[in-house]
């Protein structure tokens, strides 16, 4: 490449101002590469990020029924969880469901502790990511 | 059997940023992205003019560049294939 013009009359242009070598490759070669788009690449990740119930800056907080941080021994509050939800299992709790292991009753309280994550929080960015369409 | 005939978005389709001898391309409407070597921006550039064979293609190759080897339909077909399969090109 000798430069930008030579640049944009390959990519763009049929019609160069001089007649340019063109490289055709091998029958067995290939000339394209797919990069995977940015939302399918972390799919996976997403299902697999973790939401602490409740975040190290809360530990040892319980949460009441609307997702806020109360002492422990308040009436009708939820424990911590004993480990992070993942993010198939934060999905699964958002929409209404109980996932394998979590509380039925403690489960709208955890849900709404995750919906009132904010950026900064632990697990945020995985409650983030699970908002996005995919 | 007729030829297929293959055809290409229209540029609006395609951003297309060109890197040292390789082509970046986002293409719009399956929001994919592609690194491409030559000939595929050439070929993309020559199928917006319509749809076109292997061998039409092939003539509208040769009417602007040069190659440096005999180039047979057997590439030109390979080159189409792999860019079909990242659906950069369908059957017209």
């Amino acid at each position: 490449m000798s430069g930008t013009d030579d640049s944009k009359a390959q990519a763009g242009d049929l019609v160069p101002s001089r007649r340019t070598v063109l490289f055709m490759g091998a029958a067995a070669a290939s000339t394209v590469v797919t990069i995977r788009p940015a939302l399918a690449q972390t799919a996976g990740s997403v299902l697999n990020c973790e939401i602490p119930v409740p975040g190290p800056h809360a530990a040892g907080n319980h949460i009441a029924a609307d997702g806020s941080l109360v002492a422990p021994g308040t009436p009708g509050a939820a424990p911590p969880l004993a480990r992070p939800l993942r993010g198939e299992e934060a999905r699964v709790l958002l929409r209404g469901s109980t996932p394998p292991g979590v509380n039925p009753q403690s489960a709208q309280a955890y849900a709404n502790y995750i919906r009132r994550l904010q950026s900064g929080m632990s697990g945020f960015t995985c409650y983030a990511s699970l908002q996005m369409p995919r | 059997m007729a030829a297929p005939r293959y055809i290409a978005d229209p540029e609006g389709a395609l951003a297309c940023v060109a890197l040292d001898g390789l082509s970046v391309l986002f293409h719009a409407p399956s929001g994919m992205t592609h690194i491409v070597a030559p000939p595929a921006p050439e070929i993309l550039a020559a199928l917006r003019e319509g749809p076109a064979d292997v061998a039409e293609l092939l003539a509208r190759l040769q009417a602007h560049y040069d190659f440096e080897d005999e180039i047979g339909n057997d590439v030109v077909a390979a080159r189409l294939d792999e860019l079909e399969q990242a659906g950069l090109v369908r059957r017209a």
